[in-house]
């Protein structure tokens, strides 16, 4: 399966096919690389200011200082992030249409960065400013962000070709439980998923090899199954062993998670736009 | 020599005996998706490296974290920034070991190395030099001179860094291309796949 922008407005085709003939497309195009890097350097500002934020709302990071305090030092710099990718996004974007209209990728990028501005400006910037306390709003907002948050994770998956880029995101929750655990449970987790990696190598080259796509095909997608059951399942362990503390409690991490992880998506989503 | 060994390394390193065999440089470039996951991950990489670098640098500019310590942003935040480089450093040598002799003889490519050897040295001067006398500046609002000089050539350098590494994907200077003499001296072009073409069209 994959869905693109096609399917939903056929008949804007015409339109879209001349967009880069038109302003501000025209003007782009010629610039092209230099909105690109643009809207790659609004990316990392965003990236590090949300990675930051919210790893201190799940216990890490800036630790030194309350949430409320990270929030207010970081805010700007992650408003200026986000302006800027949705404003050279947009101008690479008019110069660029037609690949756009006929990528899932492009979907996916559009909803993670819809869950994206719902979760950072409605949920995770109100709750970092709050201290970590959950208000009704924010909570409501958190239910938005994350039901557009998941559906675009779903049309990552199950988009042909572009799905393997789900692996982005699944790598940095596995970097992000790995950095917000402790004790234990970190090292257990670590080890189980060092034994996957190395059981999902053994799969994939030893067992069947490079070429033989219709037993690797299933090998990889059970691994990419276990793999996010595993690290979704330590998340969860982490986030109730946490338990409620004066900074917040089970729905606050989720919300610090899903902010976090959101921003990959759009990321990644966005690199695969330029794959297939 | 540089030349020759990375000939190797793209086309003969790992190479079977069989006539259709891949050496493991062309198997990674004509791998169904690790290229594009590797080259995804650097750039997800930067989020991390690059973001959390910032952050330290602004608060050494005296633009935010006003009121805390800079040792304080600098140990909470750094090891996620060494984390970050470390894995933009692997993705990195995963993707230039695809296609070595192309980025060898790629202009951007080659300033980019610079730029990151002149980071290192800047942040080994930091270092050595000016974190020397941070007791005395640690919770200043806004640090000495000599710190924001530190600070502004990190932030210029690392924004110079992901310049180049993005216009690396552009062919604006590829060889095989008329360049002028500096261009074709500067990438070597004269030793690349594509050879050295003049301005004047001349194919050397």
């Amino acid at each position: 399966m994959s869905m693109n922008l096609e399917q939903f407005f056929p008949h804007a085709r015409p339109w879209v096919e001349n967009l880069a003939n038109t302003f501000p497309g025209k003007y782009v195009k010629p610039q092209f690389a230099w909105w690109e890097i643009g809207h790659i350097l609004s990316l990392i500002t965003l990236g590090g200011t949300t990675i930051l934020m919210n790893l201190r709302l799940l216990g890490a990071g800036v630790t030194d200082e309350p949430p409320s305090e990270v929030y207010r030092n970081l805010r700007f710099w992650q408003n200026v992030g986000i302006i800027g990718i949705v404003v050279s996004g947009i101008l690479i974007g008019s110069a660029n249409a037609e690949r756009l209209y006929d990528s899932a990728a492009f979907i996916v990028k559009m909803l993670a960065l819809l869950a994206g501005v719902i979760l950072t400006y409605g949920a995770s910037r109100p709750v970092a400013k709050a201290d970590g306390a959950v208000s009704l709003p924010a909570t409501i907002w958190f239910a938005i962000g994350s039901a557009i948050f998941l559906l675009g994770l779903g049309i990552f998956v199950t988009s042909d070709l572009v799905n393997v880029g789900v692996y982005h995101i699944i790598t940095a929750a596995a970097f992000l439980v790995l950095l917000v655990t402790r004790g234990r449970l970190r090292w257990i987790y670590l080890g189980v998923l060092l034994a996957l990696i190395a059981a999902q190598f053994v799969g994939t080259h030893i067992v069947y090899k490079g070429d033989d796509y219709a037993h690797l095909n299933p090998v990889n997608k059970t691994f990419t199954v276990i793999f996010s059951v595993w690290i979704l399942g330590c998340a969860v362990a982490q986030v109730v062993r946490a338990g409620r503390d004066a900074e917040g409690g089970a729905l606050t991490r989720i919300i610090a998670y899903a902010t976090i992880l959101v921003w990959v998506m759009g990321a990644a989503a966005g690199r695969w736009i330029a794959f297939a | 020599m540089i030349g020759a060994f990375l000939t190797w390394l793209e086309h003969s390193l790992g190479k079977g005996p069989a006539p259709d065999a891949q050496s493991w440089s062309e198997a990674l470039l004509g791998s169904l998706n690790f290229w594009d996951l590797l080259e995804g991950s650097h750039l997800i990489g930067l989020m991390l490296f690059a973001g959390t670098i910032l952050v330290v640098d602004l608060r050494l500019l005296g633009v935010t974290f006003r009121g805390t310590k800079v040792s304080v942003v600098s140990d909470r935040i750094l090891p996620l920034t060494v984390f970050g480089f470390i894995f933009v450093v692997l993705t990195g040598l995963g993707l230039t070991f695809a296609k070595p002799l192309f980025y060898y003889h790629n202009i951007f490519f080659r300033v980019k190395m610079i730029l990151i050897a002149i980071a290192l040295i800047n942040i080994l001067v930091f270092h050595s030099r000016v974190q020397a006398t941070q007791d005395s500046w640690d919770a200043d609002a806004r640090p000495p001179a000599k710190a924001r000089v530190a600070a502004a050539a990190s932030l210029i350098a690392w924004v110079l860094v992901i310049t180049c590494g993005r216009l690396i994907a552009y062919d604006f200077f590829e060889c095989g291309k008329p360049h002028s003499d500096f261009i074709n001296w500067a990438q070597e072009c004269k030793t690349s796949e594509k050879g050295e073409v003049t301005l004047a069209g001349k194919r050397l």
